[in-house]
């Protein structure tokens, strides 16, 4: 345990390392967050609501999915596809560490980093330009940090799994922009769930993706309440485990494949 | 001449690769078609819940979208050095880029140009021509002149903004995350910049002018006259931003320090 | 005439040091400890055509940004460079189509075409004419013996032939001077011999200049006359090989084995002589003097003592360029 407690401290460090990232990461967020938020003003129009969500709530709803998108996203699908192609996962092998477990501590470790000094500054600076609802309701946000916990889990689940298709595919750069693509789509990131057709909101709930980040921003912006927000979260555990199958799977046939060609 | 030439052979080149991994080269185009269904889906839900976005109709939205789609084809098979820092400069490449006697950017084009991503000049002017039709749009012959010096012009635009990007790493060897937010950020020229607060409306013009590869050239197709002038000075921000990428990338160069060291 | 002319060249790099711990990193995030180092620290150095050079350091000593500098891959921070009467990184275009670079830990090559494809855009980008590249290449295919190796995909190549085909990428235009930055790292002994010979071959047929760096001094030996020694970015040593080895060496080795084991008061002494024991059996002679020394000890030893076997120790290059790391040397 202590390894993996070591591999987010080392990881950690890597991020504080890079300080260009971090300046312009912060600006970028920014202006992003504001672009959406004036695209979402003019949808809205004069409308007070839509589907149930108000002008502020549709705010908070970007500004949050955002820079919750900051703690949840990571690369290590590319990572794992490169260290796959220069034949590195080979040498990982032999490691005494899972490599599936190592590469999610490191995610976890970058994660933490954004979390504490980059969504935190970055929502204060937000909150203090555009009008953003904050809840005074402590289980609200309980909730919201169980619930992101969860879409960590879920997204970085959905990377590995595509990271380990690179055993398979010779050049998986395809399927991970097709990954992010789907992600940004059908989490929740872009326009909230509860927008699309009818139709389509009942083959997404078949589908992982809005565990990622339509549930995490709807609780916070109390767009859930009550047993929904409880429900929600369910969902969410529920994908957590079952997502292991596939890993488990396609990872113990990568391992044999990997044994046969040698890497 | 001797560029062109050299143009044909990297292209060959790059085909009898794409020709052995075939599989690979059809993933690639779908996921690009996946990429532009997925903005399309976003506008025709954002559409579902309005009827106007800041003045403009459905169709105009679709229209400027089918615009954006034709120079950004031709950004993302000739200049989408996205992977410049980790590829050249971190792992050293650029050492044998410099060792031979053609200009280093344009070797770098040359060998990450990705010609797959052609198809989106087709997507593009399949969803203009929709959106065309659904308006009633006339043009006239010159407008295929102007079309081609407008995209041309967007593609440059965006050449210019990510080679800029890319020079980052002459300067700095540390990883960045720049890149691929400014994809994002690319996406905001797609909308009418008369949505956004000024300062953001100043940002998309004159600073990173994604305007220019969206909304401001198409208006032009759409007749709307207000915007006449940025449409024409789109040729134009794309010289001036290539040409300010150009010199900044000669200059980077002569702050290379070699990898590994 | 001088291919290579450099005046008191020096090359700076700035780095900044970490501070340690959570604390520390993230107060590196608003300051940071930037200090200067050079690189490459004020060097002289005209190397004239025809000549091989070996140019040997420890890692870090600045062999590697000398090389890119004279390639115009690094501009100087200070001094003067003239290679094949240009600045490198001035006439970079121009200045490339004269040399010939292989990085030994690098491919030049294209990792997913068949190599002749690569030799072929190649041959564009250096616009060498058809027969030229016939007459040259045909030979330095058959050379290194690459033939068969010309459909084949880089990747799936072994180092040695990967090695063999960067040689002749980096002729295909015939240049005057070669650059070789480790060219025979990794490699088995068989592969090395045959690069040496093939090396020798195009200086003696073309008057190739060619400067070599490489770890292996085995390298130097069996093709440089002259070599430049590196060390923390100056040079402490630019001459004959064989004159380091007179100099350098003070005396020689003698090693004797016994037949039994040998006490220390039962061996010989003599001025300039002086003993080490190896182990049990054996002890080592250092003997400060020429030949006339060695023959005189050896025979009162084996006077006085039943032996077994007597070897007079050469010492090789790589002990002299230790010893110099080691000690450091006074060399004019």
């Amino acid at each position: 345990m202590s390894m993996y407690l070591e591999m987010i401290r080392v990881r950690f460090l890597m991020m504080l390392a890079y300080r260009t990232n971090y300046y312009s990461g912060i600006l970028i967020y920014s202006i992003n967050i504001g672009a959406y938020y004036f695209l979402w003003s003019a949808i809205y129009g004069n409308n007070e609501e839509i589907q149930g969500l108000s002008v502020l709530q549709m705010t908070t709803y970007v500004a949050v999915a955002w820079m919750a998108r900051a703690f949840y996203f990571n690369n290590i699908d590319r990572e794992i596809a490169a260290e796959i192609k220069d034949g590195k996962v080979a040498i990982e092998m032999i490691r005494p560490y899972n490599y599936l477990g190592m590469k999610t501590m490191q995610a976890l470790g970058e994660g933490i980093f954004r979390l504490l000094f980059f969504s935190v500054p970055g929502m204060i600076i937000v909150a203090l330009v555009f009008p953003i609802s904050f809840s005074a309701n402590l289980s609200t946000w309980l909730f919201f940090f169980v619930s992101l916990v969860f879409s960590f889990i879920v997204n970085t689940q959905i990377n590995l799994l595509t990271g380990i298709m690179s055993f398979f595919l010779f050049n998986n750069t395809g399927l991970i922009r097709a990954k992010r693509v789907v992600i940004d789509l059908f989490s929740g990131l872009l326009l909230p769930i509860s927008f699309y057709p009818l139709w389509a909101q009942t083959v997404m709930t078949y589908l992982p993706f809005q565990a990622i980040s339509y549930i995490p921003s709807m609780i916070f912006t109390e767009g859930f309440v009550g047993k929904e927000i409880f429900n929600a979260v369910l969902l969410q555990a529920f994908w957590a485990l079952i997502l292991l199958i596939p890993i488990r799977l396609l990872w113990s046939l990568a391992k044999k494949q990997l044994i046969v060609q040698g890497g | 001449m001797f560029y062109v030439s050299m143009f044909f052979q990297y292209a060959s080149q790059y085909l009898k690769t794409r020709l052995t991994y075939r599989i690979d080269t059809v993933i690639e185009i779908l996921s690009d078609l996946l990429f532009q269904a997925v903005n399309l889906i976003f506008i025709l839900i954002v559409f579902d819940h309005t009827a106007s976005l800041g003045g403009w109709n459905r169709e105009e939205i679709i229209f400027i979208y089918g615009f954006f789609l034709v120079p950004y084809a031709l950004f993302s098979s000739f200049f989408n050095i996205w992977d410049f820092n980790e590829r050249y400069i971190v792992r050293g490449e650029m050492d044998r880029v410099l060792t031979r006697p053609v200009h280093s950017l344009f070797q770098i084009i040359m060998e990450r140009m990705e010609l797959e991503s052609l198809f989106g000049v087709i997507t593009g002017l399949v969803i203009m021509g929709y959106a065309a039709t659904e308006l009633g749009l006339t043009f006239a012959w010159y407008d295929v002149l102007i079309f081609i010096s407008m995209v041309l012009g967007g593609a440059f635009i965006y050449a210019g903004i990510f080679i800029s990007i890319a020079t980052i790493g002459f300067w700095s060897d540390s990883r960045t995350d720049i890149m691929p937010m400014m994809y994002n950020i690319g996406n905001y020229g797609r909308y009418p910049v008369n949505i956004y607060h000024k300062v953001i409306r100043f940002v998309l013009t004159w600073i990173l002018p994604f305007a220019f590869v969206g909304v401001y050239p198409a208006a032009y197709f759409l007749n709307r006259e207000e915007w006449y002038g940025y449409a024409f000075l789109t040729p134009v921000m794309g010289i001036v931003f290539f040409s300010i990428s150009y010199l900044l990338w000669n200059a980077g160069v002569k702050r290379y320090r070699g990898a590994g060291n | 005439m001088n291919v290579i002319e450099v005046q008191n060249l020096r090359k700076e790099f700035k780095s900044y040091s970490s501070r340690s711990g959570l604390s520390g990193a993230f107060r590196d995030l608003f300051t940071r400890n930037y200090k200067t180092l050079a690189a490459v620290d004020d060097i002289s150095l005209n190397i004239k055509q025809g000549e091989m050079v070996g140019y040997i350091g420890e890692n870090g000593a600045g062999k590697s940004t000398t090389i890119k500098m004279l390639t115009g891959i690094l501009t100087p921070t200070s001094g003067s460079i003239v290679v094949n009467g240009m600045n490198p990184h001035k006439q970079r275009e121009e200045f490339v189509r004269t040399i010939g670079v292989v990085f030994g830990q690098r491919s030049q090559l294209w990792w997913d075409i068949a190599v002749q494809e690569s030799f072929r855009l190649l041959k564009k980008v250096y616009r060498v004419s058809d027969e030229d590249y016939n007459r040259h290449m045909g030979h330095v295919i058959e050379t290194l013996e690459i033939g068969p190796l010309l459909d084949k995909p880089v990747r799936k190549l072994s180092l040695g032939q990967r090695m063999r085909c960067e040689l002749a990428a980096a002729l295909i235009h015939n240049p005057p001077l070669l650059f070789l930055d480790e060219p025979t790292i990794g490699l088995d002994v068989l592969v090395k011999l045959k690069i040496r010979k093939f090396l020798k071959e195009i200086n003696e047929q073309y008057k190739t200049t060619i400067l070599l760096t490489t770890h292996d001094l085995t390298d130097i030996e069996a093709l440089c006359e002259r070599v430049v020694l590196l060390d923390e970015g100056k040079i402490i040593y630019d001459g004959k090989l064989n004159q380091l080895q007179s100099q350098a060496v003070e005396g020689k080795q003698v090693e004797f084995e016994f037949l039994t084991e040998i006490a220390k008061n039962n061996l010989v002494f003599l001025p300039n002589v002086q003993w080490e024991q190896k182990d049990a059996t054996t002890w080592l002679a250092h003997v400060n003097g020429d030949e006339r020394l060695v023959s005189q000890l050896i025979s009162l030893v084996v006077q006085k003592n039943p032996i077994k076997n007597v070897r007079i120790n050469e010492v090789s290059t790589e002990e002299i360029v230790r010893k110099i790391y080691e000690e450091g040397m006074a060399l004019a």
